[in-house]
């Protein structure tokens, strides 16, 4: 279980390395959408692996917000294109 | 014995799809290309994670599916929202 751990952690450098070098608005934002489903699912592993289902309850309460934040990101800044657009 | 090999196997064909999805991310291709890529291997590879989990520990389930759920509900809406708003630009895609 720890060992899947360790690669998900290495799995996750991926999308933040993109997220850093990410020359466009538009990959930042999906490589950042990417961290945060892979980074819920990784507490709901290391919860399930601690048997401790307070953690487990945070994963769960991550996954069911479910990026909503993100989500106004793309629509404010597709407004803010379209306005500038004008 | 047999549960725990399912289960190790789930979660590493997730891992799998996970490292799958996330390679066109480094690459040069425009964001809906890599987006596709993205959130198919994220949603299936997070569930295919998620089932591995559940077989593992069936006494939460009802916590379990309820992830399992949302995160199929969510995430194909967010790829979804950022396809949407990402295109209909007129610089480079």
């Amino acid at each position: 279980m720890t060992a899947f751990l360790v690669i998900m952690l290495l799995i996750l450098g991926i999308p933040l390395y993109a997220a850093w070098k990410g020359e466009h608005i538009w990959s930042k934002m999906l490589a950042f959408a990417s961290i945060a489903t892979k980074a819920a699912i990784m507490i709901l592993l290391v919860s399930v692996q601690r048997d401790d289902w307070m953690i487990g309850i945070v994963g769960v309460i991550i996954l069911s917000v479910g990026n909503g934040a993100l989500m106004l990101l793309a629509q404010i800044l597709r407004r803010l294109r379209d306005v500038a657009n004008l | 014995m047999i549960l725990q090999w399912i289960s190790y196997a789930c979660i590493s064909f997730g891992l799998f799809l996970w490292l799958w999805g996330t390679w066109p991310l480094v690459g040069r291709r425009s964001p809906l290309y890599k987006l596709h890529f993205l959130s198919v291997s994220d949603t299936l590879g997070s569930m295919a994670i998620m089932i591995g989990v559940l077989l593992r520990i069936p006494r939460e389930w009802p916590l379990l599916v309820l992830a399992l759920i949302s995160l199929a509900l969510w995430n194909t809406i967010l790829g979804y929202v950022l396809a949407y708003c990402s295109q209909g630009e007129d610089t480079d895609g």
